[in-house]
């Protein structure tokens, strides 16, 4: 059964198409991710199927109920933590846990005990009866995880939930995440603009731009569909690039060659054998060439070819992520 | 009876964090209480000659329950906003409470608040020697209809807060009452008003809401003033509750 599905989902602001009819069918229990740079469309995907925003046109369902006929239902069996992680400053750590389950409908002892558990897997017992504002980025990151799960949702939502976090907070919150999907069988809706995180974490993947599904399948799947090695080339003179692309292109065994960021990046079967005849031939076509790197396929690889230009990723001013 | 017990735990929250933060509230009484002080003391001695009010004290305790008001619930609706700006509002709106009670919660924080900052310019009043010829009963009638004012003049501000999300604005919404208040008989009952100003005050709610506290404090029963100040306030809850559904609709549309 598919924990999330939908069909030609469409949001647009005024002129702007942000999702521009996508389908999706993500089957329980695994990880989905969702990779696509800022402004790509993620978020107002998560937004729509989340029922924070009504789409333009299109249907969805989430765990089995429409997210317009069902909201309130849908709401019941989802747990999200935004971007931002959306919390009260004011309140403690428990507070804030305790309004959440609240208004999920937990009472008394099982209320009590659920959240004393949250605390423990998220490792804020120590700092549970502090205010929220007293926290690190790295623990409100976790705090958000636990409130996101205070009802036992069967869907989570994880809207880039590194993004801004040191490589060791990053690490932690991706254990919990491989957690809640090996031990508690929580189907993952996972957006990113880490290709890292995709590959560590995803079992399905779909690359989403300017507001379009445009690749999918597992991240194996993916980086295998470009079947070759990957060499890319840097020359002195820019001007010379394109030059440089045809050359190479003529190179036998060279399958197709693309332009992104300033190099000529070559796609051939064996990287090794290749590369030495690729820079011969640009040497005696008289372009001068600077770095040359071989590489397996990665999915910045896929998302290159997919869309024409590398993965953009914008940090936002890095929040303090430690674990006290 | 969901939305009854989000509401109750909403409000507590709210009520939690203004505990959390008495410098605003400190401010919230200060000014209307120190307003208070400066026109009893300046025209106060005048005034039964000038307008012909006795307990021109007396007349004056309504305005500051009302600018009280108005400070709490501009306070409100920066909190509404801070919510919005932190993702809070969101992740509030992400449960399956009912959204209607999640923007009362805050809502009704508001009226209670009301109802306590009232309750200590009763008191100021008292010491003042205003009075209050309706006895208990009448102060719980006045702690009563400023807990519903205080309500009713916090949806305007919740209002905006969700259809703007910006603190300017809210901070601007809560000035709305002033000039209401300006254009009332808050210092001076209608009769010494110039013809264009009487007018405006008779068209104005605030006057009805006014008369019918004064009418606790210095005058007695009053039936007829009590049942306008009641519809007055009933008129501005309808008005300012509409507004913020539907402001609250814009948002989650």
């Amino acid at each position: 059964m598919s924990a999330i599905w939908a069909e030609g989902l469409t949001k647009h602001f005024d002129e702007v198409r942000a999702v521009d009819g996508i389908d999706l069918d993500i089957a329980a229990g695994t990880i989905f991710g969702f990779l696509g740079q800022n402004g790509s469309g993620k978020t107002t995907t998560i937004r729509m199927l989340t029922t924070l925003l009504r789409p333009t046109a299109g249907r969805a369902r989430v765990d089995g109920f429409d997210i317009l006929d069902d909201a309130r239902a849908v709401r019941n069996r989802i747990g999200v933590a935004l971007q931002e992680a959306g919390l009260d400053d004011i309140q403690t750590g428990r507070e804030l846990l305790t309004l959440q389950a609240r208004l999920f409908g937990l009472r008394g002892g099982a209320r009590r005990r659920r959240i004393e558990e949250l605390l423990a897997i998220v490792d804020l017992e120590d700092a549970a009866d502090r205010a929220v504002g007293t926290y690190s980025g790295g623990m409100k990151r976790r705090l958000d995880l636990a409130a996101a799960l205070v009802h036992r949702p069967g869907v989570i939502f994880l809207d880039e939930p590194t993004t801004g976090l040191d490589p060791v907070s990053r690490e932690g919150i991706w254990r919990y995440v491989n957690r809640l999907s090996v031990e508690d069988g929580i189907t993952i809706f996972l957006t990113t603009q880490y290709l890292e995180e995709a590959d560590r974490l995803a079992h399905d993947l779909a690359i989403i731009d300017e507001g379009r599904i445009i690749a999918r399948g597992s991240p194996a799947e993916m980086k295998a569909s470009i079947g070759t090695d990957v060499v890319t080339v840097e020359v002195e003179a820019p001007e010379a690039l394109d030059h440089a692309a045809e050359v190479a292109t003529a190179v036998p065994a060279v399958e197709r060659v693309q332009i992104a960021d300033g190099a000529a990046v070559v796609y051939v079967p064996d990287g090794a054998r290749a590369v030495a005849r690729i820079v011969i031939a640009l040497d005696d076509a008289g372009i001068e060439v600077g770095n040359v790197s071989i590489s397996r396929p990665s999915l910045d690889d896929v998302f290159l070819e997919a869309t024409g230009h590398h993965l953009r990723v914008e940090e936002p001013a890095p929040v303090d992520g430690g674990a006290a | 009876m969901h939305s009854l017990s989000t509401i109750y735990f909403l409000t507590v929250r709210s009520l939690r964090e203004a505990v959390r933060n008495p410098a605003q509230e400190v401010g919230n009484i200060f000014v209307p209480l120190f307003f208070f002080a400066v026109t009893v003391g300046s025209i106060g001695s005048i005034a039964a000659d000038a307008f012909g009010i006795d307990n021109f004290t007396g007349f004056q305790v309504p305005v500051a329950i009302l600018s009280a008001a108005s400070s709490i619930s501009a306070s409100a609706g920066l909190g509404t906003i801070t919510d919005i700006q932190r993702g809070y509002f969101d992740k509030l709106l992400l449960t399956p409470a009912p959204r209607s009670a999640i923007v009362l919660g805050r809502i009704t924080a508001d009226g209670v608040r009301s109802i306590i900052i009232t309750g200590v310019i009763v008191i100021v009043g008292l010491i003042f020697r205003t009075g209050f010829d309706t006895g208990v009963l009448g102060v719980v009638l006045l702690l009563a209809g400023s807990f519903f004012f205080g309500m009713a003049y916090s949806g305007f501000n919740a209002a905006v807060a969700l259809r703007t999300g910006s603190p300017q604005a809210a901070a601007a919404g809560g000035l709305l009452l002033f000039p209401l208040i300006f254009l009332s008989t808050a210092f001076a009952p209608k009769e010494v008003f110039a013809d264009w100003l009487q007018l405006l005050a008779t068209i104005n709610p605030i006057t009805y809401i006014l008369e019918a506290q004064r009418s606790l404090i210095i005058e007695g029963w009053n039936w007829l003033d009590l049942l306008r100040g009641a519809a007055a306030i009933f008129g501005f809850g309808i008005a300012s509750f509409t507004l913020t559904f539907l402001a609250l609709r814009w948002r989650t549309s």
